[in-house]
């Protein structure tokens, strides 16, 4: 069998079966959860019951007096080992365990180790820590003004350029204040025919990967092992060894296949405290959240955004203002990236003269949120998209077709004043009104069930700039192995990776072997998140793959054998060898081009490689004597460049679209004074199979990404950009109910069905 | 977690012993499901867990009573009664109530005798047993019987004494009685209910002459609403009479959580009870 030149360009398109599924269904998969090392200790932490206050003192005796107990640690212990114990990816905010104070009801504030777990529990109830309780904020407007201050003075990491200007600043709990200006806005709305505004809010939620966090430190000989569960391996590598003060290369991060992250898992989490208590404790130690213990570790922002539009008399938008608070709770993590970076696009994918947009990060007395699937983009897109079909119905216009006159076309420039190439929103917008009929008369329900339908429409610029690095290992018998440091946590990057490599190369995807992440063995990359790696790390394996074969080529001239030669590898390298010997290392490396945006006014000429577009179309039914909404039909549609795997893409929408759907209509940490009240499965629910619309299409336009591996992109993220906004229009449409704050319960349905009467419900 | 003893004695007068002995952390262990959550989240941490299924032989029966009714064995695990033909033909609403409670690995385990002792005011059997007039009967120092609305004192709370533990439930002949109902959920389908409701309505003709109106969830503890019974009883089954009856029923204390607002779940008491009524007789439009 020529394997060379008879498979190529068969790899990419094709429906390759996931590589682990095997593995996965038969147990075999490996997980951190299931690794255990000789001599581990199991940690359990003890955590703040109050929102904020000063730690007057933190009894540990009868905790470690508990027989079977190894040791107890505090802040103060960490300190011993660790002069600055503070991490994080833009600010270095977070203490690997409290010191001097708390921030948040469920920050860690001590940790006990014992080689049996459930004596580590049980002795971390017997800590008993009193506090002088300080006033506290929980709201992300009142944080803007609030006399609570969350910490005293700002502590920006010192990576990111934009963040310098906050260091050191005090009695401020926002993080970072990003601006864009464009046009003149206040002309554009002294002269505009109609001006509309509205405010709208997103509650906390979180992640719920069903595999909680994990990660095990294993001491060595002025060296560290992890093993964790994470998103970031480069990171926690690079952030361990700054904490330690020590070489890259003295930290080893690997990280098998994960249950599932949505940016729960990124940067650092309990790596520090896992590192830091291996080297005090000299033994491996393994700490694994509980499912309630996620709800204090990262959230999804809960955000408010007030956004006002002008609209001239055809019906074009002339200027927007957006101003977005962001609510970031105790510690920043990647919050600031969220308010700049998903920043830029909250006036929308629309072509707008006059634009102004104010994005504060705000530290709250929360749980610490961070990137949730969408990296804000759900939250704008929930915002701009309720305002857009507000926009239409006020001028009395057809929402698809106001928003056909106002979207961003092929070489217009966004609002940063980056030109929008290979965005197919038209053709996103069309294909969504065509699935839906829109131009067809619509069943309107009858009785006490009334029908709806609408859609909304979103985009994101990918996370820039970032880096992907790839190695690509061809055997003298031809086969070939990846290294490389994408986690797969279920999205099946191994596939799709393995995809390229064998289009690049012609060989057989499922013969593709990929090498998990372990620093020190795969190479740099920036993490799993955001829906970058199919571009970013695809386009590196595409170059080491490229690189492997300009060396096969070479290979073959000296052996030689002419330009195009139909030869196998092994045939190509026996030659060279005499015996089945040798490999060839092929390197690839990619970071895209980009612009930082200026100070001041945000603008760019290139600010991200790629766009994302995703739109929703819902139907609905509305239960008009209890606010039941029943999703009858949700189609989401999306452009992807060309999906390398059709049917992990179709996967990726459909998964996207239902998480996001839980967000829309149920999910919601419940907080009492800062307290999470409902930190469990079985108060804070997810939607399950009978929660799936009755009819869900994954829709695919035919788009391709000029500068992506074989015209690829992201598409982790997309379908969960117009899924909330959808419904609430489609709600208004059903029953004329205008909702503002998700979630979008059958109770605010029946509360607004109410009012609409003049009624208001009893009690 | 403290360690716990964990006793398998052979009867339930045994278990009785076991647990008569003032001390409120030892409780019986029946299938496990609702225990184990609690030790789990911390809620209770046992000193002692005397087990029933070795009295599984004596107590897991479903038998006829004679009078057109049926017994259930304490120990009668909750998909053994979802498939039980007897049932099946005498209740049919007992099954239907299954295919929306836990998941079938929880009712291959859980126990009927756990699920009425639990007190959980969320839960799908306690409204639906009460609705058919079943009753259990308990073993110990005094043995009674007691009508299933009757067995819960508040939230997670009982009636049953320590070592007294439910050896049966009794279920009345249903004869000329319609039953339903109904689980309404406002967050994701698999949520507890924001609201129970469970009817029985026995009729002659187009008359009403008897009927039973439950609601659970979305009060501190199960209700038997009178007020909602007194208007149907005598009535003509209709839209009338049961959006009276929904009305009556609003009189319940309804309390607030995570799941809606009293004034909301006020709202669905009606709305539940007009509905859960028109379903039961097929009368009154739906
Ligand atoms: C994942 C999950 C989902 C669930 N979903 C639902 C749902 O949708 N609807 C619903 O109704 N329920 C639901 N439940 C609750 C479930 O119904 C209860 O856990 C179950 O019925 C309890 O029965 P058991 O035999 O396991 O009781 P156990 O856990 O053994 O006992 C429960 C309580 O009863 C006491 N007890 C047990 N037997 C006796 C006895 N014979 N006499 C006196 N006291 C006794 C125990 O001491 C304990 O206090 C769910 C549970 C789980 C775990």
């Amino acid at each position: 069998m020529n394997e060379i030149r008879s498979i190529s360009a068969k790899q990419v398109g094709r429906d390759v079966p996931r590589l682990e599924s095997r593995q996965k269904v038969t147990g075999r998969a490996e997980y951190t959860h299931n690794i255990t090392l000789p001599g581990m200790l199991y940690a359990k932490l003890c955590r703040s019951t109050v929102a904020h206050g000063r730690i007057l003192s933190i009894d540990v005796s009868a905790a470690r007096d508990l027989p079977g107990v190894h040791a107890v640690y505090t802040g103060e212990t960490i300190r011993t080992l660790i002069a600055e114990p503070y991490f994080g990816p833009a600010f270095h905010d977070q203490p690997i365990l409290a010191i001097g104070k708390v921030h948040f009801v469920g920050e860690p504030i001590a940790v006990v180790l014992a080689a049996d777990p459930y004596v580590a529990a049980e002795a971390a109830q017997m800590i008993v820590a009193e506090y002088e309780e300080l006033p506290a904020v929980f709201d992300e407007v009142e944080a803007m003004t609030s006399a609570a201050i969350v910490h005293e003075t700002l502590k920006p990491a010192g990576t990111f350029a934009d963040l310098k200007h906050l260091s050191g600043k005090s009695n401020t709990n926002v993080a970072l204040d990003y601006q864009l200006r464009r046009g003149d806005t206040d002309a554009a709305f002294a002269a505009a025919e109609h001006v509309f505004e509205h405010e709208f809010h997103t509650q906390q939620v979180m992640h719920t990967p069903l595999e909680p966090m994990v990660s095990i430190a294993e001491p060595g000989d002025n060296c560290l092992t992890i093993y964790t569960a994470s998103q970031s391996p480069s990171f926690v590598c690079t952030e361990i060894a700054r904490l330690f003060g020590w070489r890259e290369n003295q930290v080893r991060v690997k990280v098998p296949y994960l249950g599932g992250g949505f940016g729960a898992k990124l940067y650092i989490k309990l790596e520090a405290l896992v590192a830091a208590a291996a080297m005090l404790a000299r033994r491996p130690v393994k700490l694994s959240l509980t499912m309630e213990e996620q709800f204090y570790t990262i959230t999804k922002h809960a955000s408010t955004f007030r956004i006002k539009s002008a609209v001239n008399k055809d019906g074009r938008i002339t200027a927007r203002r957006c101003e977005i608070f962001w609510n970031g709770g105790a510690f920043a993590d990647i919050g600031p990236r969220v308010t700049q970076k998903s920043g830029f696009t909250s006036p929308g994918p629309y072509d707008i003269d006059n634009v102004s947009v104010d994005s504060y990060a705000l530290y709250t007395n929360r749980p610490p949120a961070g990137a949730l699937r969408g990296f804000g983009i759900p939250q704008l897109v929930w915002a701009y998209e309720s305002h857009t079909d507000l926009l239409a119905r006020g001028i009395g216009m057809d929402a698809v077709e106001f928003r056909r006159r106002n979207l961003l076309r092929e070489g217009r420039p966004q609002a940063t004043g980056t030109l929008m190439h290979d965005a197919a929103i038209i053709e996103v917008l069309d294909k969504t009104a065509e699935l839906m009929n829109w131009t067809a008369p619509f069943e309107r329900g009858e009785g006490v069930i009334r029908r709806g339908r609408a859609i909304a429409i979103g985009f994101k610029a990918v996370v820039a700039p970032t880096t992907s690095g790839a190695i690509v290992n061809l055997s003298a018998d031809g086969s070939a192995a990846l290294y490389m440091s994408t986690v797969d946590m279920g999205q099946g990057s191994d596939t799709a990776m393995a995809q390229i490599v064998a289009e690049t190369l012609g060989l057989v995807a499922e013969r593709v072997k990929v090498v998990h992440p372990d620093t020190d063995v795969t190479p740099y990359d920036m993490a799993t998140l955001g829906s970058r790696s199919t571009f970013h790390m695809g386009n590196a394996v595409k170059l080491a793959s490229l690189h492997a074969l300009e060396q096969l080529g070479a290979m073959a001239r000296e052996v030689g054998l002419p330009e195009g030669t139909n030869y196998e590898i092994r045939d190509i390298f026996l030659k060279k060898y005499g015996m089945q010997a040798g490999n060839i290392i092929g390197v690839g490396s990619y970071v895209p081009p980009y612009t930082s945006p200026q100070k001041g006014t945000g603008l760019s000429d290139n600010v991200t490689p790629f766009w994302m577009v995703g739109a929703a179309g819902v139907e609905l039914s509305v239960d008009t004597e209890t606010g039941h909404v029943t999703i009858d039909r949700l189609i989401n549609v999306a452009d992807v460049g060309r999906p390398l795997n059709p049917a992990i893409v179709a996967t990726q929408l459909s998964g996207a679209a239902m998480m996001q759907l839980g967000f829309t209509l149920f999910e919601n940490m419940d907080l009492d004074h800062g307290q999470v009240t409902n930190a469990s499965l079985a108060d804070y629910k997810i939607p399950g199979m009978h929660d799936l619309p009755t009819v869900m299409d994954n829709v695919i336009v035919d788009n391709n990404q000029q500068n992506g591996p074989y015209g690829a992109k992201g598409v982790g993220e997309t379908a969960t950009f117009g899924v909330s906004p959808a419904i609430a229009n489609a709600i208004e449409d059903a029953v004329g109910v205008r909702l503002t704050s998700l979630p979008l319960t059958p109770e605010s349905v029946l509360r607004g069905i109410r009012a609409l009467r003049g009624e208001k419900l009893e009690g | 977690m403290r360690g716990f003893e964990f006793l398998r004695p052979g009867t339930l007068n045994e278990a009785s012993a076991l647990l008569a002995t003032g001390d409120a952390a030892a409780r019986p262990f029946a299938g496990g499901t609702g225990l184990m959550l609690m030790m789990k989240t911390g809620v209770f941490s046992p000193s002692r867990l005397v087990c029933l299924r070795q009295t599984e032989a004596e107590h897991r029966a479903i038998t006829p009573t004679g009078d057109g009714g049926a017994r259930i064995g304490a120990l009668a695990s909750l998909s053994q009664i979802e498939h039980d033909p007897l049932l099946c033909r005498l209740a049919p609403v007992i099954a239907r109530t299954m295919t929306t409670l836990a998941n079938v690995r929880v009712r291959n385990v859980a126990r009927i005798g756990g699920t009425l002792a639990h007190g959980d005011p969320h839960m799908d059997m306690p409204p639906t047993l009460a609705a058919l007039r079943a009753s259990v009967v308990t073993s110990g120092t005094a043995s009674r019987t007691v009508p299933v609305e009757a067995l819960y004192a508040g939230y997670y709370e009982t009636i049953l004494q320590p070592g007294e533990l439910i050896s049966a439930v009794l279920l009345p002949d249903q004869t000329g009685w319609h039953s339903v109902y109904l689980k309404c959920t406002t967050r994701s389908a698999d949520d507890w209910p924001a609201l129970g409701v469970a009817v029985s309505v026995r009729m002659d003709g187009t008359t009403i002459t008897d009927s039973r109106v439950i609601i659970s969830a979305a009060t501190e503890k199960l209700t038997r609403v009178a007020a909602a019974e007194a208007v149907l009883n005598g009535a003509t089954a209709g839209l009338a009479a049961f959006t009276a009856a929904g009305e009556a029923a609003r009189a319940v204390e309804t309390i607030e959580d995570a799941r809606g607002s009293a004034a909301y779940k006020t709202e669905l008491v009606g709305v539940y009870v007009r509905r859960a009524l028109q379903q039961a007789t097929g009368a009154g439009g739906n």
